[in-house]
């Protein structure tokens, strides 16, 4: 979209809900409006406050914007990065950008090489975390931050929203009947935002808290007809299907429910594979409901992301505090005291034990114990599943998180609640969840659409005291409570449980041959960063070795393999 | 007013934190004035009278003592002292304990830290914690560090901790009328100037070699002098050998200030892509040669090196390192910005900003 005057270009990817009440200040200013939607506004906002428009947006978003007459390129990203931003630096001085990786490649611009780097935290997180890619020279601008770009495709990048600083006039409730109460109009409110659309809209309910929650009030903010989508498993412990039903009943929702198989997995996995644009250790479920919610005959559609984030649904949120206790009773340790139980611990098979000697061996505060905990292999295992040269630059990384300068910049003064909420938004949340319910929401052409992932939600809840917010013996309370008259009894009453797909099984019986054939000699040729000998060997102890938790590694590794194979011919 | 100020080392050997204390000895000579007294402890230096110290002190000369690694002599020098001064400038944390004990006995004694950089990016022991505590002030030789201090101490008020950015020593400055040098006919110079001590691999100068043939692909005749020694020299040149870079890589090894300035002036560009910098005043005064600087996006570097005077590249990335190199040859900041950039932490910019933090 242009301007009137074509000063400004503006390609925009996402929903700005607040439009309504945005086009009617920038009309007062003098903008005359030509169409309804929310891309004029964006580009009017833009047009009349720069870059500090951004603050005053409430959405999902990625743009980029094009000032002809100070020939600047300005992009930006959401706070928490549910809209992905990708660039390039071409050698010509050009940039390439796009919120698909794909897009990128096909440009022709941009070589399609693997970075070993990202390869290596890829292996650490689940995902390659922001700013880096899969792909070396390509760029994720990180959640929050803008980029701009001069006539010479000079690039500068900054973040534009702090955690700690949007917390400003936030009004703190004094005792917990009132926080309560603020928290269920911050709800009421972000629902309806998040309800705003020309089409249907439906949800995802997997019969935990967090969907019932938001089904519970989109239903009490008057939608009616609502199309509910669940996901169902034959192995019962993974299943959540009597509480997913319960709910849909209390609510009177159209209900669809699917089961999901190894079989059909098997079989579905080349073309689930083919939509991944760059490694990723988790989604699958991502990609089943949002095939379902489509074919369901919904095009948007809610979902209960974030829910943990915010009100401490982790085990993290308990158990890092504990240890972050005892850290300096652990530094008193005389120091080769030290150094030989972190060997004995590391020496161990467990990945239990390995994840604890990074603790002790690097963790020196919160943060640093925040940034490890969300690793998916220890630091050892890590180190021998790369390549020489590819474990020399891991090495000189170190096992911390690349972005944790930043964090403990952006969380000066934040208590313990607040720092693990946190990374666990702009970590776990931003680069494995978000990015993939992105991807694999528009594979199937489906806007999914995350309530509880929204700035002016989060900016009331940052300010509030944390012993309103978070309870250690019962997890999301404040969540529960706050809905309580909408909850079914029997799902409050529910333990926690992780919308987690059976690949434990899966591994063992129906996708073995994908995973024998991935192993192989002739498959691993394709990743020249990984040492062929240690990764086969992860498939094969899995095999004989009956520790089931071992199967996101084992899972983490074979997508990353498949990947590289895939990407080896153009 | 009567300042003491204690110092690792001032003069026994060209560490960074040895140039900077030299410089808080001269800015404090200045602050008080000629009805001031500054006395000096500095536990590493030899006893005696320093000729160079001529040029960081003013009259009335106050006490200069040199204790020779000597931590009873050091304790003793700053208990007697301490007893009679006003402020006490810590210029290391693991000083600071010293100076909390010192008030018991002068209880108006105000205390000051400089933090410079890793030694206080960590947590702090108990006795640590309570003189920084005591302490008037902290002054933080950049925000990153001011940042640090608060991660790992929450307890200390940030109105304690004043960002005082380190300086160049006026002494070592290049005459500004002096012309630039052309560029090199034999090849587009780096230079990279750090300790080179294995327990300093952090600076990165290994990612630097491992960086040359990426350059040399597009830049054929560049070469890199790499200014510094200690014990990972040796590792450094195996790693020039493996990767037959013999001829491109030139170890000077510890050189005069005269020659450290030759090769300033000389380079097209300088280079130290370090994980860890506090401050990095090697980048400054790289700068007051009108040469474009190229660090890593990592501690304090960003706030000494922004896009008009060169280049921060992501730590570790050896393709992103050699394409940050190669930018910044190909398209050079203009020498006269650069210099410009420089007069921010210009020598008598940084007294009046002690002189504030003091005050």
């Amino acid at each position: 979209m242009f301007s009137p005057d074509e000063r400004f270009s503006l390609i925009f990817n996402g929903t700005i809900y607040n439009y309504r009440e945005l086009q009617a200040g920038l009309a007062a200013r003098g903008w005359i409006f030509q169409t309804q939607g929310d891309t004029e506004v964006l580009l009017a906002a833009y047009a009349l406050d720069g870059a500090a428009c951004l603050s005053t947006l409430r959405g999902m978003f990625a743009f980029a914007i094009w000032d002809a007459r100070e020939q600047i390129l300005f992009a930006a990203r959401d706070s928490f990065g549910i809209k992905p931003l990708y660039y390039a630096q071409l050698p010509n001085g050009g940039l390439a950008f796009a919120s698909e990786l794909n897009a990128l490649l096909v440009s022709g611009q941009v070589p399609r090489e693997i970075d070993p780097l990202s390869v290596s935290e890829y292996l650490a997180w689940f995902s390659v975390p922001a700013p880096r890619t899969i792909y070396r020279g390509i760029t994720n601008l990180p959640p929050g931050h803008w980029l701009k770009v001069n006539a010479e495709g000079r690039c500068q990048t900054a973040a534009w929203d702090q955690l700690p600083a949007s917390s400003g006039s936030a009004p703190i409730a004094s005792n917990y009947h009132d926080f309560v109460h603020g928290l269920r109009y911050q709800l009421d409110d972000t629902i309806r935002a998040h309800r705003v659309a020309d089409v249907p809209v439906g949800a995802f309910l997997s019969g935990g808290l967090d969907s019932t929650a938001i089904v519970g009030l989109m239903v009490k903010s008057g939608a009616t007809q609502l199309k509910t989508f669940s996901l169902f498993f034959n192995q019962a412990e993974f299943s959540e299907q009597t509480s997913a039903r319960l709910a849909a009943t209390a609510f009177g929702t159209e209900h669809h429910e699917e089961l999901i198989t190894g079989a059909r997995v098997a079989t579905d996995l080349p073309r689930i594979l083919a939509s991944f644009d760059q490694p990723t250790g988790d989604g699958i479920n991502t990609y089943y409901a949002s095939q379902m919610a489509r074919q369901g005959g919904v095009t948007v559609a809610l979902s209960g992301l974030g829910g943990d984030e915010l009100f401490g649904g982790y085990p993290s949120f308990r158990d890092l505090p504990r240890l972050h206790r005892l850290l300096p009773a652990w530094r008193r340790v005389p120091r080769k005291l030290r150094a030989a139980l972190i060997n004995q611990l590391r020496a161990r098979p467990s990945t239990r034990a390995r994840k604890l000697a990074d603790f002790l061996a690097h963790a020196r505060d919160l943060h640093e114990l925040a940034s490890l905990q969300r690793r998916v292999l220890p630091e050892t295992a890590r180190l021998a599943l790369l390549a020489p040269d590819a474990r020399a630059q891991a090495r000189r990384l170190g096992p911390n998180h690349p972005m944790l300068d930043d964090f403990t910049s952006e969380l000066m003064g934040a208590d313990p609640f607040q720092i693990i909420s946190a990374w666990e938004l702009r970590t776990y949340l931003a680069n494995v969840l978000l990015r993939d319910s992105d991807v694999f929401s528009l594979t199937h052409s489906l806007e999914l659409r995350v309530p509880f992932v929204d700035r002016k939600l989060l900016t009331w809840l940052w300010a509030q005291p944390t012993h309103f917010k978070y309870n250690a013996r019962w997890p999301k309370k404040a969540l529960a409570d706050a809905t309580a008259d909408l909850i079914p009894a029997a799902i409050r009453a529910r333990p926690k449980q992780g919308f987690t797909l059976p690949f434990s099984r899966w591994l063992r019986a129906e996708l073995r041959p994908f995973l024998h054939e991935t192993f192989s000699p002739a498959s691993l040729a394709a990743c020249p960063w990984l040492d062929p000998i240690t990764t086969a060997q992860v498939w094969t102890d899995y095999q004989r070795q009956k520790d089931d938790r071992a199967w996101s590694r084992v899972w983490t590794l074979a997508v990353l393999i498949n990947f590289a194979n895939r990407r080896s011919t153009p | 007013m009567r300042a003491l100020l204690l110092s690792p080392e001032l003069f026994l050997a060209e560490g960074g934190i040895a140039r900077i204390m030299r410089l808080y000895l001269k800015a404090l000579s200045t602050i008080t004035g000629s009805a001031g007294r500054v006395d000096s402890i500095v536990l590493n230096d030899h006893p005696g009278y320093d000729q160079r110290l001529a040029r960081y002190t003013s009259e009335p000369l106050g006490e200069h003592i040199g204790c020779a690694r000597h931590k009873v002599r050091f304790m003793a020098a700053t208990f007697r002292l301490a007893r009679t001064t006003d402020i006490l400038i810590c210029g290391h944390l693991h000083h600071l304990a010293l100076a909390w004990l010192a008030k018991i006995f002068n209880p108006r004694l105000k205390y000051y830290l400089v933090a410079h950089g890793i030694e206080v990016w960590r947590p702090y022991t108990w006795l640590e914690q309570r003189a920084l505590l005591g302490a008037q002030r902290v002054f933080c030789v950049s925000e990153y560090t001011r940042r640090q201090l608060l991660r790992f101490h929450p307890a200390l008020a940030p109105t304690r901790l004043v960002v005082v950015p380190n300086t160049l020593d006026p002494y070592l400055v290049p005459n500004r009328a002096a012309a630039i040098p052309a560029p090199s006919l034999v090849g587009p110079r780096i230079l990279t100037v750090s300790r080179l001590l294995s327990t300093d691999t952090y600076k990165g100068v290994d990612t630097m070699i491992e960086a040359l043939p990426l350059v040399r692909r597009t830049l054929p005749l560049a070469q890199l002098r790499i200014v510094g020694t200690g014990d990972d020299l040796p590792r450094l040149k195996k790693i020039v050998q493996q990767l037959g870079l013999a001829n491109a890589v030139h170890f000077t090894g510890a050189i005069t200030d005269e020659a450290l300035q030759m090769e300033y002036a000389n380079c097209e560009l300088f280079a130290l892509p370090s994980r860890k910098e506090g401050f990095g005043l090697v980048f400054l005064e790289a700068m007051t040669y009108g040469k474009p600087c190229l660090g890593a996006r990592a501690g304090a570097v960003a706030e000494v090196i922004n896009d008009s005077v060169g280049q921060l590249i992501s730590y570790g990335d050896i393709p992103n390192l050699a394409a940050g190199v190669i930018d910044l040859i190909r398209h050079p900041r203009d020498p006269v910005a650069i210099r410009h950039h420089v007069d921010t932490f210009a020598f008598p910019v940084f007294t009046q900003r002690l002189a504030a933090a003091l005050a």
